[in-house]
């Protein structure tokens, strides 16, 4: 045993009385290498339940709850344990140990300390097997939780929610905006202009009423008809002027606005977009595409919002709010005090209903991304909801969708169409009080206190005054959405930054290792793997493959063969041990010189919508035609591509429509070719066609497999049957391995798998023999 | 908690369970009872005893009185479906209450009684609630497969630790609990 620093996790105190226990039981408590406490005992209820472990004993302890119950659970000796193993329940597991063909239970645990336990599992499991054990502080390492917080994470390199900077959210946006400052500024100050403008008419239809239409009231002398329509026309001038200075300044913020906008918003789509292009394929195993194309689409397309809220939207009711105050204020304070009456009740029912109709926004994005998910699963098994006529159904699904989307945005709308009338009706009571107390003050003469000192009011100041009540109510309302917007602003970029932020799992080496002409030998060292928080798919598995070998790869579904390839080429990393190709361990390796030379031909080989040629050119930008030509010629591919309408240059649609799995296959296997790889994969290359395609594309990879390390994964042992050597895969671990003979004379699971398929292909022989 | 190791035809001699084929168990002609050390063990005639056992729904949600399977791990690691029972309300208490003990125990499924609050945090839905073990706090994500329907007016919640919480129906909440609920958790 060597220990350094002590682990936090795996090597707690236990509580003095039950370390007096654990005396009793001959396990000295200074003996003890690990000792953890779960959360559960074994009825499936909390208790704190502690496990310590000497070098030749374990114990399970707990404080008793009554008088004469023990408080050691379990003991169990070293020497008598088979195997030390964990099974998952729901919501929880339990750690188990196999002692004389016996299953004990030893203890249960919450999902909470899943990934403890299945640490302590492997521990015991080279305890057991009395190999050496370390157990530090590098065991507290979990990058399943966010090292700052504790807060379990999503997935490996997940960012902590918790600990994301939100304040720095709006810096960040403030940031993208740097290049575009210039514009910024002259929009801004374009507004600026717009809010003094627009200040102007009111000012006009005041003098207008004052000086022409009724001056007995204001005490000004009446004028006569001539001079009152040069007056009049003078004012109409100026008003049209003011309107058309007005429209143009309008014209140039909203041109800017869009220009800003657009070109932030391109270049948040396209920053997420190169994002998306470097994270690791674990990244999407995790998230759905349709929640990656609405990030892309809908939550940069906020961007866009920001600029124009920046612009025509908040910044401008401030101001708009700040200058018609001002004036209100200047023209008569105390009208001006009348005027904020209603404002109070305008600005606290706005807060309420905003609060209350802010989640059902939610729900309308949640109807609309839910309505495209059921849209695009429909539509991409359309074969399959045709095969078995199942229109109707599908119909139904798409209907309740649908009325989803319409009775949330009904619910929306409703509320909406309740609040916007009440508000209205609450500054018509404003502006009736205005006109009521004002109209008075008017009958009256009424002096009242303006910026050029004592006056009376008259009709011209009151028309105005409402005039620009209006203007000052309007943005009011629309202020007490700030907070909400901001806060749907924030959710938004937040989850867009969420993806910048994302760190890349597969990253390049600080000082990458160029291995630009591959030999081909790959060595797994006690390689450990798995895609699941608690479930490793590979265990410790080993071996070596010289330049140049075939391998061919057996097993059951989920025994971890796809596994290992997708390990070989780097789509995920390995959690422990080390994978190497000519001595060099990927990881260190440069991503280029790894995948460029690893060439893959699936299952279902994925074809892009384009020709035949630009799908065999894929990623290769100097093939020449003749190349193209020799590689599908080997892959037998040449033939039906002449067969179509327009040959090589014949538009395949999504996913290789139109053509068969065998021909999908073949064209694979001719990129294949042209990619030139050192090493091959060939993942169930000829399980989904038919025996002729099958025929066919064997004779095909026959060549091309030649001098090249090829590892194939088959379920039809037959295709196996060149491969130098062949592994069997179990649960993650290779379990035999072998050349065809040397499996069969070990009578051990290849051998029965043979047997079977044997048996099978003899059934259907006879099978065709009695059709005949 | 312990139990024999339970082998197929091969390992043992024991007869072979034909994985390809329920088989129904009733009182008839099965016995559940505890064996060595407390473990559950259930004893088929003209079978065998089986221990190490443990039980789990195969409708949770749509029958959970009905169709209990009741299965082991074998030295291979592989689970193996000792049978199916059928009816539980056909077994007697004793038997029965062994079951549903081995079913609390597969499962760790808080009961949500009475909701405190839900609000924000860090961009999780914050719980704060009381539930069949004591009171709880938990975050989760906002993301439909966080929570999922539990029979006709139910939800099963995941926390960010993937522990379950359960409210069997909704129906049974307070006006305001349901629907602070259904503001948050809509779909």
């Amino acid at each position: 045993m060597v220990t350094t620093e002590r682990s936090r996790v795996l090597q707690k105190d236990l509580p003095h009385s039950l370390q007096d226990e654990l005396a009793k039981v001959h396990i000295q408590p200074n003996k003890v290498w690990l000792c953890t406490d779960t959360d559960l005992n074994l009825s499936g209820n909390y208790e704190q339940v502690w496990l310590a472990v000497s070098d030749d004993a374990l114990a399970v302890l707990a404080e008793p709850k009554q008088a004469g119950q023990p408080a050691v659970r379990h003991f169990i000796s070293r020497d008598e344990i088979q195997e030390v193993r964990v099974r998952q329940g729901v919501g929880g597991g339990f750690l188990e140990t196999i002692v004389d063909d016996i299953v004990v239970v030893v203890l249960a645990f919450s999902n909470v300390k899943a990934d403890i336990f299945h640490k302590v599992a492997g521990k015991l499991e080279q305890w057991m097997h009395k190999q050496a054990i370390e157990v530090d502080a590098s065991d507290d390492a979990d990058p399943r939780h966010c090292p700052k917080c504790g807060l379990t994470l999503q997935f490996k390199g997940d960012v902590c929610r918790r600990c994301v900077n939100r304040g720095a959210v709006l810096l960040r946006v403030l940031k993208l905006m740097r290049p575009y400052a210039d514009k910024a500024a002259i929009m801004m100050v374009l507004v600026l202009i717009g809010a003094g403008i627009s200040l102007i008419p009111q000012q006009l239809v005041r003098l207008l009423i004052n000086k022409v239409l009724a001056p007995e009231q204001a005490s000004n002398p009446p004028l006569d008809l001539a001079t009152a329509k040069h007056w009049l026309m003078g004012l109409v001038g100026a008003l049209l002027l003011t309107h058309i200075i007005g429209s143009l300044n309008n014209l140039g913020v909203l041109r800017l606005n869009s220009y800003v906008g657009t070109q932030i918003t391109y270049d948040m789509r396209k920053r997420v977009f190169d994002r998306l292009m470097q994270l690791s394929i674990d990244y999407f195993d995790r998230y759905n595409v349709g929640q990656l194309i609405s990030r892309v689409q809908g939550d940069t397309e906020q961007m866009k919002g920001f600029v124009q809220q920046l612009t025509t939207g908040f910044f401008q009711q401030i101001i708009m709010v700040l200058a018609v105050g001002t004036i209100l204020f200047i023209m008569s304070w105390q009208l001006a005090l009348v005027t904020l009456l209603p404002a109070p009740l305008v600005v606290a029912g706005s807060i309420w209903f905003w609060k209350r109709v802010y989640p059902r926004y939610y729900k309308v994005w949640d109807s609309n991304s839910k309505l495209a998910g059921v849209l695009n699963t429909i539509l991409s098994g359309m074969r399959v909801v045709k095969a078995f006529a199942q229109e109707s159904r599908e119909i139904n699904r798409f209907d309740r969708s649908n009325s989803y989307v319409r009775n949330s945005f009904r619910t929306v709308e409703y509320t909406v169409a309740k609040f916007n009338p009440t508000i209205g009706f609450i500054f018509q009571l404003g502006g009736l009080l205005v006109w009521f107390i004002g109209g008075i003050w008017v009958l009256q003469g009424r002096q009242i206190t303006a910026a050029g000192g004592k006056a009376p009011l008259n009709l011209g100041d009151l028309i105005s005054f409402l005039g620009y009540l209006w203007m000052f109510y309007q943005p009011l309302t629309q202020l007490t959405q700030l907070t909400n917007w901001l806060t749907g602003f924030l959710t938004a970029t937040h989850r867009t930054f969420e993806i910048l932020d994302t760190p890349i799992q597969i990253a390049e080496s600080d000082k990458p290792i160029s291995v630009p002409d591959m030999k081909g030998h790959i060595t797994f060292e006690n390689v450990t793997f798995g895609y699941d928080r608690h479930q490793p798919i590979l265990k410790n598995i080993s071996f070596e493959i010289k330049p140049g070998e075939r391998i061919g790869v057996v097993g059951k579904s989920g025994s971890g063969k796809t596994t290992i390839i997708n390990l070989l080429s780097r789509f995920y990393d390995i959690d422990h041990g080390r994978i190497a190709i000519d001595g060099v361990d990927i990881r260190e390796m440069s991503k280029t010189d790894l995948r460029g030379q690893i060439g893959v031909v699936l299952q279902e080989p994925f074809l892009f919508r384009g020709t035949i040629y630009d799908n065999l050119t894929y990623g290769l930008a100097d093939t020449t035609p003749e190349d193209v030509i020799a590689a599908t010629k080997a892959a037998n591919a040449h033939d039906f591509i002449m067969r179509q309408p327009l040959g090589y240059d014949t538009y395949i649609g999504e996913r290789g429509a139109g053509l068969s799995g065998g021909e999908r296959q073949r064209i694979s296997i001719a990129r294949a070719i042209l990619y030139n790889p050192k090493i091959l994969i060939l993942d169930e290359a000829t399980s989904s066609v038919d025996t002729e395609s099958e025929k066919l594309i064997q004779d095909a990879l026959l060549r091309i497999t030649k001098g090249r390390t090829t590892i194939a994964i088959a379920h039809r042992l037959s295709t196996l049957k060149n491969s130098d050597r062949i592994f069997v895969v179990n649960r993650g671990e290779i379990i035999e391995s072998g050349t065809h003979d040397e499996l069969m004379t070990l009578q051990g699971t290849y051998h029965k798998l043979v047997k079977i398929q044997t048996e099978l292909s003899g059934n259907v022989d006879s099978l065709q023999a009695n059709v005949k | 908690m312990t139990a024999k190791m339970n082998e197929t035809h091969e390992d043992n001699g024991a007869p072979h369970l034909d994985p390809t084929t329920p088989r129904y168990l009733t009182p008839e002609i099965a016995r559940i009872h505890l064996g060595s050390r407390n473990a559950l063990h259930v004893t088929v005639l003209n079978d065998r005893i089986y221990g190490g056992v443990y039980a789990a729904y195969i409708f949770p949600v749509r029958q959970p009185r009905k169709f209990v399977s009741l299965r082991y791990k074998n030295a291979k690691g592989e689970e193996i479906e000792v049978g199916i029972i059928w009816n539980l309300e056909e077994w007697p208490q004793t038997d029965r209450a062994l079951v549903e003990e081995a079913l609390h125990r597969h499962y760790f499924v808080h009961t949500i009684t009475h909701i405190h609050h839900i609000g924000w945090k860090y961009g999780f839905i914050a719980f704060d609630v009381q539930t069949d073990k004591g009171p709880a706090q938990f975050l989760m994500r906002w993301q439909h497969d966080r929570a999922h329907d539990y029979g006709r007016g139910g939800k099963v919640l995941l926390d960010v630790d993937e522990n379950r919480y359960l409210i069997p129906d909704l129906g049974t909440l307070s006006d305001k609990e349901r629907e602070e609920f259904l503001r948050y958790v809509y779909w």
